[in-house]
């Protein structure tokens, strides 16, 4: 994910001299590439992510295409309010970078774990969502942002899952990708990000019957294709390394109880911080985020029907 | 645009804002008023807009991040024909664009204001950019005292400095007063002159209602050989030009009557240059 994510931006780059990238001082090895290829479009704001927002809007209103990276605890959260007012409100194609979302960072504790990022961003009129699952969904959705010259938030989570896809998208059409069909079974989960892979495992495992969407798209979101999901199902997961407040699972229930009412389960962070510091696979677990976990809720969810 | 003595007039700019914030009874005079002389010397002399386009690619940039007295850029504005007339006898009405803090989806103004820190770094990006693509625009960012408490003000101006953005100043209205009262009895700035020297600004003091000595600050700074970005502190007063608003931070807040109106105007048109 992260070669699919150094590899597009370069070419984004060295195709476009207006595509600047800022960091605010993180991505050490990341940008080994791009500093190397594309040296006069790369700036290192320095650790001042206010600043570098705001900067970045000046650029675009300039005409330039900035890339603002850093992790997602501070890009986009820390900086929401530059965000909202120097981006997002003059709709200027600006492109956030947000690594190391949700458990990424499970040694180092809060301040650098990010599963609210979703919820803060999706409330700004004018702003896109991407939340990649493998490294086609991620250069697909690099491209997809700077195509449409929106302000885009692009999160990226766990890198190392391996892929969701097959083989790369041409394009990031309809909102959730569908990477698994059902059969007769009336299940659908949908997943984004890490819990893609999460979900592939325990419908290519047997443990449950069930179709598998990715949501690399969370905004904008294509309504009629979650109403038909909706309608054409009986139950759905959703699943996500985020607060099962304000994110996909949200999103999906929102669109369900107006247009087309079912059951849903929200997997996801619970409204809580971690307690704890770990391995990444200790805090999805601390988080009831593992596989044995998610197995559980699922079981509870179905038997409870 | 030089030698347009007449546009740009002081006198005309307050006498704008006065009809603004009484036709819309709303506040912010005081803010408006310290800056006027400053946009009066930077729209007659110095700000380049090709074609009096607000949104020519080639033009300077002026970025007013103190929101608060935005006014004032409207009144220049208006001189510029950029605004119907109805823009400011219909100020606030219902359904109208011009709002009360700078709100950049109008063209000639640069940035979004009002939350306050956020104006200085679009112009330290508007001045990266300028500097990116090479040409010989300039940028130019409006703050006010107060607004020196937010951060991200001293993340720009660290970062101009590194970057040497020769073709950014940065324009403090010094008029002493924040919202709640005088700056330096809620978070004393000491010599806001000496803070930019020694983030690497190359700086000048001036009196903020001499358009001369202004003209003169702003010229000094930049036929300065360095490559320094550039501040000029502007020492002006809150509520200029109007004696009961002078240094009183009330009119912060305060609105308009008939009778307080009235004797604006009047002091206003009687003022001796």
């Amino acid at each position: 994910m992260r070669d699919a994510f150094s590899n597009t931006l370069v070419a984004l780059a060295k195709a476009d001299p207006n595509v600047l990238l800022l960091t605010g001082d993180h991505g050490y090895a990341l940008f080994d590439a791009f500093r190397r290829e594309c040296p006069k479009q790369y700036i290192n704001a320095g650790i001042a992510e206010q600043n570098m927002v705001g900067m970045a809007a000046g650029l675009a209103r300039a005409g330039f295409r900035p890339f603002v990276y850093g992790l997602a605890a501070f890009i986009p959260v820390r900086v929401i309010e530059q965000i909202k007012l120097d981006v997002a409100h003059d709709h200027l194609p600006v492109i956030f970078i947000g690594d190391g979302a949700g458990f990424v960072y499970s040694h180092l504790g809060t301040s650098h774990q990010s599963t609210e990022d979703i919820a803060c961003t999706r409330a700004i009129p004018n702003l896109a969502i991407y939340s990649p699952a493998d490294r086609f969904e991620v250069s697909a959705s690099m491209k997809a942002a700077y195509e449409s010259r929106n302000p885009s938030y692009i999160r990226l989570g766990k890198s190392d899952r391996g892929d969701a896809h097959e083989s790369e998208l041409t394009t990031l059409s309809g909102s959730l990708l569908s990477i698994r069909e059902a059969g007769d079974a009336k299940v659908a989960i949908i997943a984004t990000g890490s819990m893609v892979k999460t979900a592939l495992n325990l419908v290519d495992e047997g443990f449950i019957q069930a179709s598998v969407w990715s949501a690399p798209t969370i905004k904008p979101i294509e309504l009629e294709q979650v109403v038909k999901i909706c309608k054409s199902n009986d139950a759905i997961i959703t699943m996500e390394e985020h607060s099962v407040l304000g994110g996909l699972g949200s999103l999906i229930a929102e669109i369900a109880s107006e247009f087309a009412p079912l059951k849903i389960l929200r997997i996801g962070v619970k409204d809580r911080f971690s307690h704890h510091c770990g391995t990444y696979e200790y805090l999805l677990k601390e988080h009831e985020l593992d596989t044995d976990s998610v197995k559980a809720q699922i079981h509870r969810f179905i038997q409870a029907d | 645009m030089t030698n347009q003595t007449k546009l740009f007039d002081p006198k005309v700019l307050r006498k704008t804002v006065l009809e603004m914030a009484y036709a819309g009874s709303t506040v912010h005079i005081g803010c408006a008023f310290s800056i006027i002389e400053i946009l009066a010397v930077l729209y007659r002399q110095y700000l380049r807009y090709p074609e009096n386009e607000p949104l020519n690619a080639a033009r300077d940039y002026l970025v007013l991040s103190k929101g608060h007295g935005v006014m004032a850029q409207y009144a220049c504005m208006r001189e510029l024909g950029w605004l119907p007339e109805e823009a400011f006898t219909q100020y606030f009405a219902d359904g109208s664009d011009l709002k009360g803090l700078s709100d950049s989806r109008i063209p000639g103004l640069e940035v979004t204001s009002g939350s306050l820190g956020h104006g200085f770094s679009v112009g330290v990006g508007l001045a990266l950019g300028a500097k990116l693509r090479g040409t010989d625009q300039k940028t130019y960012a409006i703050v006010g005292d107060g607004e020196l408490n937010e951060g991200p003000i001293w993340e720009g101006a660290l970062f101009s400095a590194h970057h040497q953005l020769k073709n950014f100043m940065t324009i403090v209205d010094e008029n002493g007063f924040q919202a709640m009262g005088p700056t330096d009895e809620i978070l004393n700035l000491g010599s806001i002159e000496e803070k930019f020297a020694s983030f690497g600004f190359e700086t000048i003091t001036v009196d903020g209602h001499d358009e001369l000595a202004i003209d003169e600050g702003v010229s000094k700074l930049w036929a300065s050989k360095s490559n320094a970005p550039k501040a000029l502190i502007a020492k002006t007063i809150k509520g200029k030009g109007v004696s009961f608003m002078e240094g009183d931070n009330i009119w912060h807040y305060t609105r308009l009557s008939e009778d307080s109106y009235q004797q604006a105007l009047q002091e206003v048109r009687d003022e001796k240059k």
